[in-house]
């Protein structure tokens, strides 16, 4: 197998076949295929206390996509754990066995649970529950598309059984999550909201639905705490001009402000004081 | 595994916002790179990277598979790393998974493109064979040996580098099967074919301490880090991927600022890994002559 | 299958009682207290140590000697075939016993009690011998540590091929399922501290096939010498001694 192409390096070039022409997904102008525009997020819906026996919960719908995430604690950390002086956060994101169109087994997203970490710790204030851990459990009941990962293989090339994890919804998730924080009364510096965007053929489109990720040239996703306009985590994938992901930042980043409004007027809502 | 005193601690800080960093280097100056290609003889192509002690191994291997059913028209590849117990004694047993996570997706998000194949370092359509019955797939192995700080970067030229050194057999459909069954195929022993690697993009990684940001971070300084976002950066100046690390927040104003420092590093970084990595290639194919 | 042609040469090549060639190389893991890389022929592995030091899981301590660990793993392109494997299957764990028992009796122990040494063996390419290859570098990383030992302890492996002893199987002639013999000793004290059999030898022959391992090991035991003697000329030469 050592054999190196010493001889004239040919390049390997792509087999002919491959160039097909695309449907395009776009049938009209600037109308996608679920009727909203490039510029406009699918219905939020937010609900907090969905789960009685947490200390804290919320439930969001995106359109078609249904999560539910509830928060537990803070509880005493596990005793083989060494002393902290700051809380931790503990994550997990799971698929329900119904939540995708291919039937598969309920599993856990180690990927999805670390990005899901890496978003919230930033705005919690572990400092105020030392010696505690607090459990965020994310499901997703129903999901349709917005997520901003890569193809995740590694986890899966055991049974070299190829799928492509296309759905999950990162970015419902972490704001759900942010929201059942608030609702189990866990401090926060700030509520945590997050919005995706793709680029397909250079139009930017955000709040993308499954469809419309699954052939994207570039996809971006935004976590940030919009009251003190911070990034807490950012991913991008597929290729970007830097003046298209200026853009495509901006927008996200007013989505997302745009989200956090919705957050707050639920979570005012269901505040004891507001009924009648 | 970091100790540090204040003291310590004060001394990497300060000399981070005085660009002068503590083994000399300016705040934008990464470390001599090393590049080795060929150092695993039984995979399709392979490359050791060292900067300063970081040390780090990606090997590629490419089987013949099926492709998806959901495209047919693509070749697959895996990326995963692994982080040895030798790098640091808390990657012993399970210690390194998470780490090794982490870097796995850092480097598919960095490396593999959007869904539609744009941005990413290999064009997965030139890996098929037979469209929807045989394709390549690409493992992509990397293996952290060494570690002192700066693990992405490293794995990211460790990849270019290894891709670069890849030949993949040349391979002839003999027979044309019918609809569902799967065509014959001859491998070839002699004759190897090599990748366009001048789209695969390397990664910068600019890590935050204080209120300055650094490229090429020790793991020293790493510990000092409030977090570090890592982008790769093609030939063109395209960004083609973006991860965070760490938890504390970034005005993004900082962040855009930080992409174009980081487009600006890139393409002196291009350069000389190019060069490297020829020299390496060059020097291969003078032992085997 | 032969093994052995007709002219006495095996498959690479080798005579019966000639070893592949061996490489050594201190100091690889700049991190660790001490490291090497040990090769024998396709043969490629890198070993760490680090330590002595606080002993990491109070439970473990011992109070009158230092603590020896090792862990044993193979990346994952070290082989032909393309294989991920789970840290910490069998063969990985009985191979990290064999190890630390050999390192642990050439060890000093006593001189350093309350602590800790981690061995750590990383294997970049598997051609057969793996084991005695971990052994070899082992020995150096900890020699290179400074830590105190009785002696080097180093290893080779024989086998009894087509009524033919071969020394240093390669990974081909290791997994033709015939006896393989794997020895390590303490060459100065002339100590046999491992001894591993697979498959079946009569006894006569078994001290035969033994007795080339222990030759293979004696020639490595040289090697390692040789190269511990560089490294330390070298270092003596930095310091301007």
């Amino acid at each position: 197998m050592a054999g190196k192409a010493t001889s004239t390096p040919t390049t390997y070039s792509p087999s002919p076949t491959s160039h097909k022409t695309k449907v395009p997904i776009f049938s009209d102008d600037r109308v996608r295929p679920d009727g909203r525009g490039f510029n406009q997020c699918r219905p939020a819906f937010f609900r907090t206390g969905a789960v009685n026996a947490a200390s804290g919960s919320a439930y969001a719908e995106f359109g078609n996509t249904k999560v539910i995430v509830s928060v537990f604690g803070p509880r005493e950390s596990k005793k083989a754990m060494k002393y902290s002086d700051i809380g931790r956060l503990n994550c997990n994101v799971s698929f329900s066995t119904f939540a995708n169109l291919v039937h598969r087994e309920g599993s856990d997203h180690k990927e999805y649970t670390t990005i899901l970490h890496k978003a919230l710790e930033g705005a919690i204030m572990l400092e105020t529950f030392p010696k505690t851990t607090v459990d965020v459990f994310a499901l997703v009941l129903e999901s349709g598309g917005s997520a901003k990962l890569p193809i995740i293989c590694f986890s899966i090339s055991i049974s070299d059984n190829f799928v492509m994890h296309v759905v999950g919804d990162l970015s419902v998730v972490i704001s759900c999550a942010s929201l059942a924080l608030a609702d189990a009364g866990i401090m926060m510096y700030d509520l945590v909201a997050s919005v995706s965007l793709s680029c397909l053929n250079k139009n930017l489109v955000i709040d993308p639905i499954l469809g419309e990720e699954n052939c994207e040239d570039g996809g971006l996703m935004i976590t940030c705490l919009p009251s003190r306009y911070e990034v807490t985590q950012l991913t991008v994938t597929g290729e970007w001009s830097t003046p298209m992901l200026n853009e495509g930042m901006q927008l996200c980043l007013d989505a997302c402000a745009e989200l956090a409004k919705i957050m707050r007027s639920c979570l005012v809502d269901a505040a004891p004081g507001s009924e009648e | 595994m970091v100790g540090l005193s204040s003291g310590e601690k004060q001394f990497i800080q300060g000399g981070i916002a005085q660009d002068l960093r503590c083994d000399g280097r300016k705040r934008l100056t990464y470390r001599p790179i090393y590049v080795e290609t060929g150092v695993i003889p039984q995979a399709n192509g392979s490359a050791r990277i060292r900067m300063g002690a970081t040390d780090v191994i990606a090997s590629v291997k490419a089987e013949l598979g099926k492709p998806s059913s959901l495209q047919p028209d693509k070749g697959k590849v895996f990326i995963h790393i692994d982080c040895s117990p030798t790098a640091e004694p808390a990657f012993e047993g399970r210690g390194g998974e998470e780490l090794s996570a982490e870097l796995s997706v850092a480097l598919q998000c960095c490396l593999l493109g959007g869904k539609s194949g744009a941005g990413a370092a290999i064009d997965l359509s030139s890996l098929v064979v037979v469209e929807g019955k045989n394709c390549w797939d690409l493992y992509i192995d990397g293996l952290v040996v060494s570690s002192d700080g700066n693990l992405l970067d490293a794995l990211g030229a460790a990849i270019k580098a290894a891709l670069s050194n890849t030949g993949i057999p040349r391979v002839q459909v003999t027979a044309d099967a019918s609809s569902d069954e799967q065509p014959e195929v001859d491998i070839s022993d002699e004759e190897f074919l090599q990748f366009d690697t001048s789209a695969v993009p390397v990664i910068v990684t600019l890590t935050k301490v204080g209120r300055h940001y650094i490229v090429d971070a020790t793991s020293e300084e790493e510990s000092q880090m409030s977090s570090a976002v890592s982008i790769s950066v093609n030939r063109q100046g395209h960004i083609c991927g973006i991860t965070k690390r760490g938890g504390a927040g970034l005005d993004p104003s900082i962040i855009l600022d930080m992409i174009s420092v980081a487009k600006h590093v890139s393409e002196q970084l291009l350069n000389k890994l190019d060069s490297e990595i020829a020299a390496a290639e060059a020097e291969v194919e003078d032992d085997e002559s | 299958m032969e093994y052995v042609s007709p002219e006495g040469l095996r498959l690479d090549g080798r005579r019966p009682m000639e070893m592949r060639q061996i490489r050594a190389e201190i100091g690889a893991v700049a991190k660790a207290d001490g490291s090497a890389v040990f090769e024998m022929g396709n043969t490629k592995v890198i070993a760490a140590v680090y330590g002595p030091r606080e002993v990491q899981n109070k439970s473990q301590l011992i109070g009158d000697q230092a603590l020896v660990r090792c862990e044993y793993s193979m990346a994952n392109f070290s082989t032909g075939d393309r294989r991920r494997k789970q840290k910490g299957d069998r063969r990985s764990t009985e191979i990290s016993l064999v190890i630390r028992q050999t390192m642990e009796a050439c060890i000093m122990t006593h001189l350093m009690p309350r602590s800790q040494i981690d061995i750590y063996v990383q294997v970049l390419q598997a051609d057969g011998g793996t084991r005695c290859a971990c052994i070899n570098a082992a020995t150096l990383a900890l020699a290179d540590a400074g830590i105190p030992m009785r002696d080097l302890v180093t290893s080779c492996s024989a086998g009894y091929l087509n009524s033919t002893p071969l020394l240093d199987l390669n990974y081909v002639e290791d997994s033709a399922g015939g006896p393989d013999v794997t020895v390590g000793i303490l060459p100065k004290l002339d100590k046999v501290t491992l001894f591993q059999m697979d498959s079946k030898l009569p006894i006569d022959i078994l001290d035969n096939v033994m007795q080339l391992a222990i030759e293979g090991c004696k020639a490595v035991a040289n090697y390692i010498r040789e190269i511990l003697l560089e490294n330390t000329k070298e270092l003596e030469y930095r310091r301007g001694v």
